[in-house]
């Protein structure tokens, strides 16, 4: 009954790391038993949940299979919300994949016996296009891709689905929104009407989401009733909305 | 992922504030919410769910099964107000319905205790402010009446935060080693029952009497006896409320055997009171006949319908309608039955009777002293022949009543079997005697059930059709009728084969070997 989402993009800076923090917290507060792999060297979730980024064995056993995946993972402050934490050797994930057999779904190998454990799995993916992202279309489910309104926006959008055809679901959702700028509701105008996969909800560039790094906590807790974690709420439900009308991998 | 939590008992003499202000002095704590909960739990009469280590709550408008220890949720469904009971065919479909229905079948959940509290969660922080273990403080209080409540011993839970096992052991270290906090011996429910006067697992049907081979037999015969009429006594009132078509069945059960015993093992027993209580157990017997046979058909109709076509099992409303009516009537004769002076009267004289059956002269009494594994061993082996004998002079000619006489003397057999053999004689011959006899009473019953859902169908016809519907539900029950008959013959097909099994060579070998002393 598993179902893993990536929040992925090929830019840096966009919201991933705040997208899947705050969903697979929310998930988890729904009463899911969630996991979130951070799978980005610089292990900025990590940092978030306040675990040490270190990983027994490194990348190379990890996606060897080579190290017991279940024992890696370390519990939150939340509960129902694992982690299995960012290590510095994910920055040569690639290698690592690159020399093992079936180098493309080596991360999706990896998952198999977590998916039986948890309702929902987030990767926070590191942002680039190689072998790890072509392994994260493979292990996932859906791609949740944050976009920020800008004018190449669409662009990335369109390369983006031509990227992942015939894999993954792709969800895109507006992030660091600034609703003052004319510039930013202009082209979320024009992606919304390009676009029917486009999520609704839309993530605003607020403080609260900025603090979230100082004080280590989720948004939903920084600020309850703000607008950022309302956004949060409302993605989410988006989210969920359009997995259970799309149809489940073969891998579940 | 699932929570592995332990309870601690505070140490005595404490309150949850002063351990509160040793511990933050001891370990880097953070609060975190405090719940106020409010749980109602409940179980079938017989603990079915204790037995399989589940509870079944209501709280904050949601009824869920858990497990007993830990509190996992295994299912749960939206239900606004607290049950007075709750019956598995009542609830919605989905998982809470099945996982119950898995465990209780017909059995209707009573509530058991309700239990309020306030419980406050605390996390152990690690250097970086992580938590690393979870605790929670739980002050229960039995709500025994709106303005009374039984204060329950304050209790910390542990809980591990995955990855941190030697953090987990340290905490649990300070709070056993250091502050003397004690294990706890039982779950907060049990604990919660006993503060009440309960009895936690509920009442159990079971005959759990323990004999000796060389017992006498008056002796070992009255303990059974004594406890098959606590049985009848603890099923009497559900019985009589109605409270679920187990109380009932149980009771019947508890009778039967009673008069099974006296029949097979009678000269343990003066003749003259022997006689006079097998009538009146009897007695009991037929008056409660009627009710049971309809609890069996309302029971059946639903898997009967199973066996129509689609469009025609709503037809049949009307048929529930003749058989629930004729239900409420013979149960409201039925505890007219119960509640007369001649049943008051057998309650209070048969245990009164079996209590000094011993002291009684034995002259009229031959068996009184023979040891009972040689007395009931011989009972085993005559019954076996005998139903050996029925058995192989039945032929494709011989009328069904030969497979009804067959049954008697298998339920005869089985009662010996369960109340005797299984005490007093070695399990590896008992049992696989007993599978066969199961099988062959399987395939018997089929027989005979499906011949009595017949007549009584057909009986029921003359007043389903006068109902709105009727006819529809006549034509129903003319395919009910004719899928009945087919199984009748397909039982009565199987029986050669059953029977085979139960009457072996090798199995009359050792029936004669070990029962015939």
């Amino acid at each position: 009954m598993s179902r893993v989402l990536a929040t992925y993009n090929i830019k840096g800076g966009v919201g991933k790391t705040s997208a899947a923090v705050n969903l697979a917290y929310l998930a988890s507060r729904a009463g899911a038993p969630t996991l979130l792999w951070d799978l980005d060297p610089q292990g900025a979730s990590t940092y978030l949940f306040r675990v040490r980024p270190k990983v027994r064995g490194g990348v190379r056993k990890l996606v060897r299979r080579k190290s017991d995946v279940e024992k890696l993972i370390k519990g939150t402050d939340y509960e129902r919300l694992d982690l299995l934490p960012a290590d510095f050797s994910y920055r040569h994930m690639d290698l690592a994949l690159d020399a093992a057999k079936h180098s493309t779904d080596r991360l999706a190998r990896v998952l198999e016996p977590l998916r039986r454990e948890y309702d929902y799995i987030f990767l926070d993916c590191p942002p680039s296009i190689s072998l790890v992202s072509e392994n994260v279309f493979e292990a996932a489910d859906a791609l949740l891709v944050p976009i920020i309104p800008a004018t190449l926006s669409s662009r990335t959008f369109e390369q983006l689905e031509e990227l992942v055809r015939g894999g993954p679901q792709v969800l895109a959702f507006f992030s660091m929104v600034e609703v003052r700028k004319s510039l930013h509701r202009e082209v979320m105008a024009q992606l919304r009407a390009a676009h029917v996969t486009m999520l609704g909800a839309a993530i605003p560039s607020a403080d609260e989401v900025e603090r979230m790094g100082v004080d280590r906590a989720m948004v939903a807790e920084i600020a309850p009733a703000g607008r950022a974690a309302i956004a949060y709420e409302a993605l989410w439900w988006d989210v969920r909305r359009r997995l259970e009308r799309a149809p489940r991998s073969s891998a579940t | 992922m699932k929570p592995t939590g332990t309870d601690l008992l505070l140490p005595q003499g404490t309150t949850p504030a002063a351990i509160l202000d040793v511990l933050a002095a001891r370990l880097a704590l953070r609060e975190g919410s405090t719940v106020e909960r409010d749980r109602r739990f409940y179980d079938t009469f017989d603990g079915l769910l204790r037995q399989a280590g589940l509870a079944f709550v209501h709280e904050s408008g949601r009824s869920a099964l858990v497990s007993i220890d830990g509190g996992v949720e295994q299912a749960a469904s939206p239900t606004p107000d607290p049950p007075e009971r709750v019956f598995v065919a009542e609830l919605e479909p989905g998982a809470l319905r099945d996982a119950l229905s898995a465990v209780v079948e017909v059995r209707a959940l009573l509530p058991l205790v309700r239990i309020h509290g306030l419980q406050r969660a605390f996390g152990v922080l690690d250097g970086g402010a992580k938590t690393v273990v979870r605790l929670v403080l739980d002050e229960p209080a039995v709500v025994a009446s709106r303005s009374r409540r039984l204060a329950l011993a304050p209790r910390i839970r542990i809980s591990a935060v995955r990855g941190y096992d030697r953090e987990l052991t340290r905490v649990r270290a300070t709070l056993l080693d250091d502050l003397e906090c004690r294990s706890v011996e039982r779950s907060e429910l049990d604990e919660a029952l006993l503060a009440t006067g309960a009895t936690p697992g509920g009442v159990s049907s079971k005959v759990d009497v323990a004999l000796a081979r060389d017992e006498r037999s008056d002796v070992a015969v009255a303990s059974i006896l004594r406890r098959l009429a606590e049985v009848m006594e603890a099923n009497l009132p559900g019985t009589i409320a109605d409270v679920d078509p187990e109380f009932l069945h149980d009771y019947r059960v508890a009778v039967r055997r009673s008069r099974a015993v006296m029949r097979e093992l009678r000269r343990v027993f003066p003749p003259a009171q022997l006689a006079r209580f097998r009538i009146e157990l009897r007695w009991l017997q037929e008056v409660t006949g009627p009710s049971r046979d309809l609890d069996v058909y309302v029971l059946d109709l639903d898997e009967l319908r199973s066996g129509l076509p689609d469009p025609g099992r709503s037809d049949l409303e009307p048929l529930l309608h003749v058989l629930r009516d004729r239900r409420a009537i013979a149960h409201r004769e039925m505890v007219r039955a119960l509640h007369s002076e001649r049943a008051a009267g057998l309650r209070a004289q048969w245990p009164a009777f079996l209590s000094e059956l011993v002291t009684l002269p034995a002259e009229d009494r031959p068996d009184a002293p023979r040891p009972i594994g040689e007395l009931a061993g011989a009972r085993i082996a005559k019954v076996y022949r005998r139903m050996v004998r029925m058995g192989g002079a039945i032929d494709d000619a011989s009328p069904p009543e030969s497979l009804h006489e067959l049954r008697k003397q298998g339920k005869e057999l089985r009662y010996l079997l369960e109340l005797f053999g299984t005490r007093l004689h070695p399990g590896e011959v008992v049992k696989p005697l007993v599978r066969s006899l199961k099988s062959l009473q399987d395939t018997l019953g089929r027989h005979q059930d499906r011949e009595v859902q017949v007549d009584a169908l057909r009986s029921f016809r003359d007043e389903v059709v006068t109902l709105p519907g009727g006819a529809a539900a006549l034509m129903a029950m003319g395919v009910l009728i004719e899928h009945l008959g087919e199984d009748e013959r397909a039982a009565r097909a199987e029986f050669t084969e059953r029977f085979a099994a139960f009457a072996t060579r090798r199995q009359r070998a050792l029936v004669r070997e070990t029962f015939t002393p």
